[in-house]
């Protein structure tokens, strides 16, 4: 084996790296805490009744769906935990948000950095943000039989 | 404004990536050091069968292994180390980003009150089902 040369690959290789995702993080960050401290999502998530509709979840299940969304599944835990805790969200409510949010998580993030390996930047994107969306959608639906049948049948 | 949240921002962009690159080089060094070994192609010939149907080479199994059982950094380092098309880099991506860091999220997954297994197989499901998928259609 060729140590000199393995240790030139491997340096230059990674430096490589950590620079490309450099370019990509730092500004990502700047902008994803502005968008944190403006709470704009609060906002946004208050117009977003159709999603709330579409799932058949509560109004007040989206605002924690889009922050896991945006900002990873730790943070967003820590917001479903507390609206749980503060009986804002019910069972049905926190199956749906976890369903979408562990197909959907830390979009921008994650995204970007894959795209700084070499990924397809906006197939990546949509296709996570499409699949979650048609998982949690059947998942409301099959919730929704099986609530009825035990209506039903007891 | 923002100044501040812009000057919090970029601290933390420096923490994200310090906390990147802690994994990404160790593990890039790690699988470049087995390029340079027969190891290599005796585990991209092992899984070659297996990858061929997600439309990856046998090498790629090191990046799904890694990032499923260590983090998505650790996938992300792997396959920065390896040669990989476009079309396989994409799909690699979104493998991963389906089913990554499964121990470390399950714990924060469970907090939460879901069930953990039917947490773990709607990834995996995922991440395989867009796998083949991908494979196909790009």
């Amino acid at each position: 084996m060729d140590f000199m040369a393995y240790l030139k690959d491997s340096t230059m290789g990674s430096l490589n790296s950590v620079f490309s995702m450099a370019k990509i993080i730092i500004p990502l960050m700047i902008a994803m805490e502005i968008l944190k401290d403006a709470e704009i999502l609060e906002k946004i998530s208050k117009r977003l009744k159709p999603i709330s509709k579409l799932f058949d979840i509560s109004n007040e299940s989206v605002f924690p769906l889009l922050i896991g969304m945006v900002f990873g599944l730790v943070y967003g835990a820590g917001i479903i935990i507390e609206s749980v805790e503060e009986e804002n969200l019910g069972k049905k409510d926190l199956y749906i948000v976890m369903i979408f949010l562990v197909a959907c998580h830390a979009i921008f993030e994650d995204t970007f950095i894959f795209a700084a390996v070499g990924a397809n930047l906006w197939l990546l994107f949509i296709t996570r943000l499409i699949v979650a969306l048609i998982v949690a959608y059947f998942s409301s639906k099959a919730i929704e039989g099986v609530s009825k049948d035990i209506q039903k049948y007891g | 404004m923002y100044k501040e949240s812009a000057f919090n921002g970029f601290k933390k962009g420096l923490f994200t990536l310090w906390k990147l690159s802690k994994i990404v080089v160790p593990v890039y060094f790690f699988v470049t050091f087995l390029s340079y070994t027969p190891l290599l192609n005796s585990i991209s010939n092992f899984f070659e069968p297996a990858m061929k149907i997600l439309g990856l080479p046998g090498e790629a199994a090191v990046p799904l292994v890694l990032g499923n059982f260590i983090n998505l950094y650790a996938g992300i380092g792997a396959m920065a180390s390896l040669s990989l098309s476009a079309k396989q880099a994409t799909i690699l991506a979104i493998m991963l980003s389906f089913s990554h860091s499964l121990l470390l999220e399950s714990v924060v997954v469970k907090k939460t009150g879901v069930s953990l297994a039917l947490i773990v197989l709607t990834r995996i499901t995922l991440a395989v089902l867009s796998g083949i998928i991908f494979n196909l259609i790009l």
